[in-house]
């Protein structure tokens, strides 16, 4: 009966290792991307120090080795079990030590497992059992645990439970490996019952893991974003995390909010409409930034626009919004549709290079909270975008809100006054912004806001536009300068102007 | 991800396995010595072959540097046409470009202070391709923002902290920082001073300075020695003066004249309507932009390969013996300007005849090393919260930090690849010898050593391809005694069929003298 009971063990065991190692290589594709690399470079750090455990195996001494053997599923199971969920709240509340502790973690599992073999292979051994039969026997078990796990994983594990709920199952297996043990081998046990409470409280543990790692995970995404996290990347140039709460889908990049479904219409009417529905015979419209095709789908209520181009710096993003179910339903396909085009490039780039010019351009790109964002918001760069806009066509800026970063709302108005524009600021109500801006500019002064839609809207209608124009008297225009490259005066004011409001 | 997808990553990676490196292999390195060869052979006085062929021109231009280009630039923008630029062994001279990875980067000169009004010739050189607009003898006219210095411009590592500009401040002792603002006050004091003949006593060109001995004077003395008179004795305000000297005329504030010192502080008050005083113009790859839209205004066909040999005149005009290559040319010319380095002058013309005496008026030159570093990313800062500047510069030290060179490009994000240009000024007794003798290894210390010491491993591994410029005689060092050179102003004076233009006649080589002599000798062509 021991025998069988070691070499079930030995499946387990197996299993429980293979477990975690793909568990820790999913979460780190998932979190970090390139899963080439993270299944890699784990795998490769997990066997490596599986094999330092069994070196290190052969300093247990004989006498102890039931009891180590014990002790080392338990710590297992502790570690393994607790792996994902620690990973995940580490990744969301404290970005820069991740990687660290994440091949930390895997280093230590795979020097624990590493010794599990070893062990169980002495321990039969002990017991006068016959080596080519133990090592046939044990090694079968070994790759079989391997085989089951590696399946069940992909198949049912990882989409059913997910990864925390995983590592937390396979921890209470190990766990309960070491307290059968503990109970059938008490005969032989110095310290048995010291073991079996032991075994029994990382058991309960660990089921409390199970139970609440559900919680855990929703209490750290909440702590970031408030909601569920459905998709999170980091990409050579953002992190992005697309949250859903009942539906209520929410994108932030870099921790910022983007849009909140419930109300994205008003920010993209309002981005798109006062623009293009004041243009009769726009063709070719450029939007530069918007990856997430929210503009665009605005854009294609015209049935006379022949093509549009989008300029988004990120492939993923574009990429995520052009495959995702929950969010091309949202922009309604609008980045596979046959008449945009998108492409991938710094929007500064971009124009330097590009021919063409364009009946309206619009710029939904994120708020100039960096030097380089702010070189983007630039009369150099408007300067650029004007050599691709023709002569009649319109240009609209989102531009931070005037209510809340009044400074440099204003800024971005000077700026494109001053780079030869005529500006008409314009503000909007987003409830989950706030009040929020938008600058429309011409080269001759002719523009005059739509006084009816022709096309469908949810929110946006004549009135509506004319008070947009409209700054109430809570909203006046400070002094600024303009954002010139020598100073980056914008990126300063949207600092300052934001500092005073987020306490 | 997508099978396709990953098949496709996995053919890139393999198709750019070739420029990958193995961790112990250097990146390939470049070693330039531009015009040593050449200005080796000339002072070794190597026989020239014959003359294959002959050119006939009115003015010939020996020399392609900022002087010979403006001389050049002005002829062709003034409707002169029957001229000629000899290039010379080193196109565009120190105001050269290069590129790396496709990258523009300099090879010397990378700045332009704004231009004072007294730099009218300037001035109207960046008004004619567009970089000045306006009316360009206005006191504030405005300037091509794309070339205007973007922020954040300078910062400096001083005291285990960067901090914001390069005059220090970070960590520093009341008396130190006392000391520096009554510095500061003083060479902005200086910038109005006048002499008795009405002139502003430093100015940029400084042939139009004031000619009044009470500040001539200053000339005769270390601006050290001067510093230590007027009670400039803190350490951070010294090291700070010795880092604008080596900046600018790569020698220390032991090396050059007080009133060289000065003169880099109270010569340049230009204004920019659209940036802030004391904001410089650069391009990626430094000056040489100018240089190219100089080369393209005089026209290529007038810019001929080659070098001059020897300079003879002959009856009512002057020959040219050139050298292009292995072929040897004549060039026969009314007048000719000669726009090389004067220790090159003197070995292709008899100098004496102008009274030019090389043991006198010869000035001592400094050597630079100029290192470009194409890095695969940027090197991760250890703080974000002074960002990566254009100029970055570390305290203390004896070197002269590294400009970034796609810090103009206008873009959200930060390119996959960038380049850094270290520069260094040779100690001026040991510099040359030292380039000329000294192992690759030993280049490379001193070319990455600021880099290494704020980046460490993450600045070595992103290398992907050095270059190395070296200049033995890069520039003239305006030491004690700098403005009495005799020799030096009747070469200034010349007016008959030899004429020269060169930094060298200024003894201080900055881009605004330079082009001064160039306008000098293309006035007294067209008059
Ligand atoms: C590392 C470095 C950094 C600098 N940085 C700055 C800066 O930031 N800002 C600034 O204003 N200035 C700077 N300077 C100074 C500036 O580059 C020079 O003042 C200017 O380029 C000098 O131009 P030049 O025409 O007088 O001489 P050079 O540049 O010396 O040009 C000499 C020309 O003569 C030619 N020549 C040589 N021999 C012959 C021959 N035998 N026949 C024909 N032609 C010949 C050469 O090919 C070359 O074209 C820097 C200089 C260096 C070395």
């Amino acid at each position: 009966m021991p025998h069988r009971l070691l070499i079930l063990s030995v499946f387990i065991v197996a299993s429980c290792g293979l477990a975690y190692e793909l568990v820790a290589a999913a979460l780190a594709s998932y979190l970090l991307g390139d899963s080439v690399l993270q299944f890699s470079s784990i795998i490769g750090t997990y066997l490596f120090a599986m094999g330092v455990g069994s070196h290190l195996s052969k300093y247990i001494k004989d006498e102890d080795l039931l009891a180590r053997f014990i002790d080392i599923e338990l710590l297992v199971g502790l570690i393994g079990g607790v792996s994902a969920t620690l990973l995940f709240v580490i990744f969301a509340w404290v970005a820069a030590p991740f990687r660290v502790v994440l091949y930390a973690l895997v280093f230590a599992l795979g020097v624990l497992v590493g010794m599990e073999i070893p062990l169980v292979m002495r321990v039969l051994n002990a017991r006068k059992a016959e080596f080519a039969e133990i090592v046939s026997r044990v090694l079968t078990f070994d790759y079989l645990g391997a085989l089951v796990v590696s399946l069940l994983f992909p198949i049912v594990l990882a989409p059913q439970l997910g990864l925390a709920r995983t590592a937390f199952l396979f921890g209470i297996a190990n766990a309960g490996v070491a307290l059968v043990a503990a109970q059938a081998f008490r005969a032989e046990l110095r310290q048995a019952t010291a073991l079996r409470l032991r075994a029994s409280i990382v058991l309960l543990a660990l089921i409390a893991g199970f139970v609440g790692a559900e919680a855990v995970t929703r209490w750290s995404e909440r702590g970031i974003y408030g909601d569920q996290i459905v998709h999170a990347q980091t990409t050579p140039y953002q992190r992005l995390i697309v949250t859903q709460w009942k539906d209520d889908l929410r994108l932030y990049i870099n921790g910022n909010l983007q849009f909140s479904s419930r109300d994205e219409h008003r920010y993209h009417e309002a981005l798109v409409h006062p623009a293009l529905s004041a243009l009769a015979g726009a063709r070719r419209v450029l939007v530069l930034g918007g990856g997430d095709g929210l503009a665009v789908r605005e854009l294609l209520k015209y049935p006379g626009l022949e093509a549009i181009t989008l300029v988004d710096l990120d492939p993923a993003m574009t990429q995520l919004f052009s495959t995702s179910a929950t969010l091309t339903a949202l922009n309604q396909h609008s980045l596979t549709n046959p008449r945009v085009q998108v492409i991938n490039a710094d929007a500064g780039q971009w124009l330097e290079t590009a021919p063409g010019s364009y009946d309206a351009i619009i710029i939904d790109l994120p708020d100039p909270s960096s030097y380089g964002l702010g070189k983007l918001y630039s009369e150099p760069f408007y300067r650029l975008v004007s050599r691709h806009l023709s002569d009649t066509g319109l240009l609209v800026v989102q531009s931070t809100s005037p209510y809340f970063a009044p400074h440099a709302f204003w800024c971005v108005v000077t700026t494109l006054d001053e780079a030869g524009f005529h500006t008409f600021p314009y503000q909007a109500h987003v409830p989950s912004f706030g009040v929020w801006g938008f600058v429309l500019a011409d080269r001759h002064g002719r523009y005059q806001p739509p006084k009816a839609y022709s096309v469908p809207l949810r929110w946006l209608d004549a009135e509506q536009t004319a008070s947009m124009f409209r700054f109430p008297a809570d909203m006046p225009r400070p002094e600024v300068e303009p954002n010139r490259l020598n100073n980056q005066a914008l990126v300063r004011y949207f600092e300052e102007d934001w500092r005073r409001v987020i306490r | 991800m997508q099978r396709r997808h990953f098949l496709k990553l996995a053919a890139a990676a393999s198709l750019s396995g070739c420029e990958m490196r193995l961790p112990w292999q250097a990146p390939p390195l470049t070693v330039l010595r531009p015009g040593m060869a050449a200005g080796h052979a000339l002072r070794d006085g190597l026989p020239a072959p014959d003359p294959a062929r002959e050119r006939e021109v009115e003015v010939a231009i020996l020399g392609s540097g900022v002087a010979g280009l403006f001389a050049g630039w002005r002829l062709a923008q003034q409707g002169y046409r029957n001229f000629c630029v000899l290039a010379g062994p080193e196109p565009q001279g120190n105001a050269a470009g290069s590129a790396l990875g496709g990258i523009p980067c300099p090879r010397g000169a990378h700045y332009l202070p704004l231009p004072s009004l007294e730099s009218a010739h300037v001035r109207e050189l960046l008004a004619a391709f567009g970089i000045l607009r306006g009316n360009p003898s206005s006191a504030r006219p405005e300037f091509d923002e794309n070339v205007l210095v973007h922020a954040p411009e300078e910062r400096l590592f001083i005291n285990g902290a960067w901090q914001e500009g390069l005059l220090p401040q970070h960590g520093l002792e009341a008396e130190a920082l006392a000391q520096i603002e009554r510095f500061t006050a003083r060479m902005q004091a200086l910038r109005e001073a006048r002499g008795a003949d009405g002139r502003r006593a430093f100015v940029m060109p400084l042939a139009l300075s004031s000619q009044a001995p009470a500040w001539r004077a200053l000339a005769n003395e270390s601006f050290a020695n001067w510093l230590t008179r007027e009670g400039f004795t803190a350490e951070a305000l010294r090291w700070y003066a010795d880092y604008c000297c080596r900046d600018d005329y790569g020698a220390g504030i032991e090396q050059v004249s007080a009133w060289a010192g000065i003169h880099y502080f109270a010569s340049r008050g230009g204004h920019a309507a659209n940036g802030e005083d004391g904001a410089v113009l650069t391009w990626p790859d430094g000056l040489a932009p100018l240089t190219r839209q100089m080369s393209a205004t005089i026209g290529a066909e007038r810019l001929l390969p080659g070098m001059a040999l020897r300079v003879t005149p002959r009856g009512a005009g002057v020959e040219v013996l050139c050298l292009n290559g292995a072929e040897a040319f004549r060039l026969r010319a009314k007048r000719v300007v000669l726009a090389m380095p004067l220790h090159v002058a003197a070995h292709v013309l008899d100098l004496g005849e102008f009274g030019f005496d090389k043991a006198r008026d010869l000035p001592q030159s400094a050597s630079w090393l100029v290192s470009n570093f194409l890095l695969d990313g940027f090197p991760r800062e250890a703080s974000e919260e002074h960002p990566l500047a254009w100029d970055n510069l570390r305290y203390g030290g004896d070197t002269l930090g590294w400009v970034v060179a796609t810090h103009q490009w206008i873009r959200a994000a930060r390119p996959a690849q960038t380049v850094f240009s270290a520069y260094h000024a040779l100690p001026p007794s040991t510099g040359r010898l030292w380039l000329q003798n000294a192992a690759q290894d030993e280049l490379l210390e001193l070319a990455g050593r600021d880099l290494r010491a704020t980046y460490g491993r993450d600045f070595e591994r992103r290398i992907q391809q050095v270059e190395l410029t070296l200049r033995g005689h890069a520039m003239a060092i305006p030491a004690p005694g700098f403005l009495q050179r005799p020799g030096i102003a009747a070469l200034r004076a010349a007016d008959q069929h030899i004429l020269f233009a060169h930094a060298d006649l200024s003894g201080l080589s900055v881009f605004e003298e330079a082009a001064w002599w160039g306008e000098q000798a293309a006035h007294k062509i067209l008059t």
